[in-house]
């Protein structure tokens, strides 16, 4: 029977992987020209059970809209992303992308046909383990 | 001499146990199987009345019951009809490749799900002391508690909550319904009462959302998690005739 827990024990330590952090290295560049572009609104992130701080600008800029932090700094954690959403609870939101790094300015396009008048937080959430990192609303 | 002794004392002990097993025309086992995946792993217990066909009876067919309780977290769930996933429900979906453009995600935080279904089982009898087999939910029904999930499509998403779908029943490829076990295993008779059992564990669980949340190309609430497991086990032997 031994010889059986020893297995199990193998087989369950094999499915314990490492996970993906993230980059923690500031951005050098960003998406848009901040200088030309037209703040829409604006907000301060809070950190939810987590350490985060920052703020959260929505910009146009050419018609094209971006979420801009800066500045910015978060907790690492695993598949951490970027959330646009209506609600504070995040019931239906737009995926900005991963986040990028935990530090410093940073920009998400947000997709196109995105009406953004609807949308009124901001989040970092941790998808694979449905957490909510941070958030900030922005008006 | 002691070493002669011991082969033919074992040669003997082969040869009564190859010639119980031909001459046995049904069996009634019990298995309990305990198997593990990433980030996921499962119980079953299933019990399965064999007879034994052909000359040497060396072949089993058998019908049973099993109860499997499913336990992960943080698995992704997808889209689950057939209708969607092939754009067809015939049989020949078997054959057909998933149209990927009509599957979405739900990621569901702690997936719990506990199946009972009546199960078929086939096994062969390759020697006095292997066997190997296949086992098969059919039909049965599911329960657990209600779970978060965020259900994901491209670059939208929903965070809602979802329930173990209740009515199990397998048909062809996609057009299953529900949470369905199925074993390939290889068991090694110990004695005439115990074997251990290890083998791969196809593993098919399924939640069905609060709201129809996906509603491209057509509506559903139906997401499934096809979860190949290593299981390992027990088998004991209830009845010989």
């Amino acid at each position: 029977m031994r010889w059986i827990s020893v297995i199990a024990l193998v087989i369950m330590l094999m499915a314990c992987q490492p996970e993906d952090a993230v980059p923690t290295n500031p951005v050098t560049e960003v998406d848009f020209n901040v200088s030309q572009a037209t703040l829409l609104k604006k907000g301060v992130l809070q950190g939810i059970d987590h350490v985060a701080s920052g703020t959260a600008h929505l910009y146009d800029n050419d018609g094209k809209k971006f979420i801009y932090f800066d500045p910015f700094s978060s907790q690492n954690g695993p598949d951490l992303k970027v959330y646009l959403s209506k609600d504070v609870n995040a019931s239906d939101y737009i995926r900005l992308g991963p986040l990028k790094s935990t530090m410093g300015m940073q920009a998400y396009a947000v997709p196109v046909n995105c009406d953004v008048t609807q949308y009124h937080y901001v989040h970092i959430w941790c998808e694979k383990y449905t957490v909510v990192f941070a958030r900030a609303e922005i008006k | 001499m002691k070493s002669a002794i011991a082969v033919v004392i074992g040669l003997i002990q082969l040869t009564a146990v190859f010639a119980q097993s031909q001459s046995v025309t049904s069996n009634t086992f019990a298995d309990a199987a305990f198997a593990i995946g990433n980030h996921e792993g499962s119980l079953s217990l299933l019990f399965i009345h064999n007879w034994r066909l052909g000359a040497n009876k060396k072949l089993g067919v058998g019908l049973g019951g099993r109860i499997t309780s499913y336990l992960g977290a943080n698995q992704y769930y997808i889209t689950a009809p057939a209708s969607l996933t092939s754009e067809s429900t015939s049989p020949l979906i078997f054959f057909k490749e998933n149209v990927t453009a009509n599957i979405d995600s739900l990621l569901v935080k702690s997936p719990q799900i506990t199946s009972v279904n009546a199960s078929i089982n086939i096994d062969y009898r390759v020697s006095a002391k292997v066997i190997v087999g296949f086992n098969i939910d059919a039909i049965g029904f599911s329960f657990g508690s209600k779970q978060k999930g965020n259900y994901i499509n491209g670059y939208q998403g929903k965070n809602t909550e979802g329930n173990p779908t209740s009515f199990n029943v397998l048909l062809i490829s996609d057009n299953d319904r529900g949470s369905l076990n199925s074993e390939l295993y290889g068991k090694y008779l110990i004695n005439d009462t115990w074997a251990l059992k290890a083998g791969a564990q196809f593993l098919f669980t399924e939640y069905t959302t609060v709201t129809e949340v996906q509603q491209f190309p057509s509506a559903n609430d139906r997401f499934r998690n096809k979860s190949l497991l290593f299981a390992l086990g027990v088998s004991y032997q209830l009845k010989n005739r």
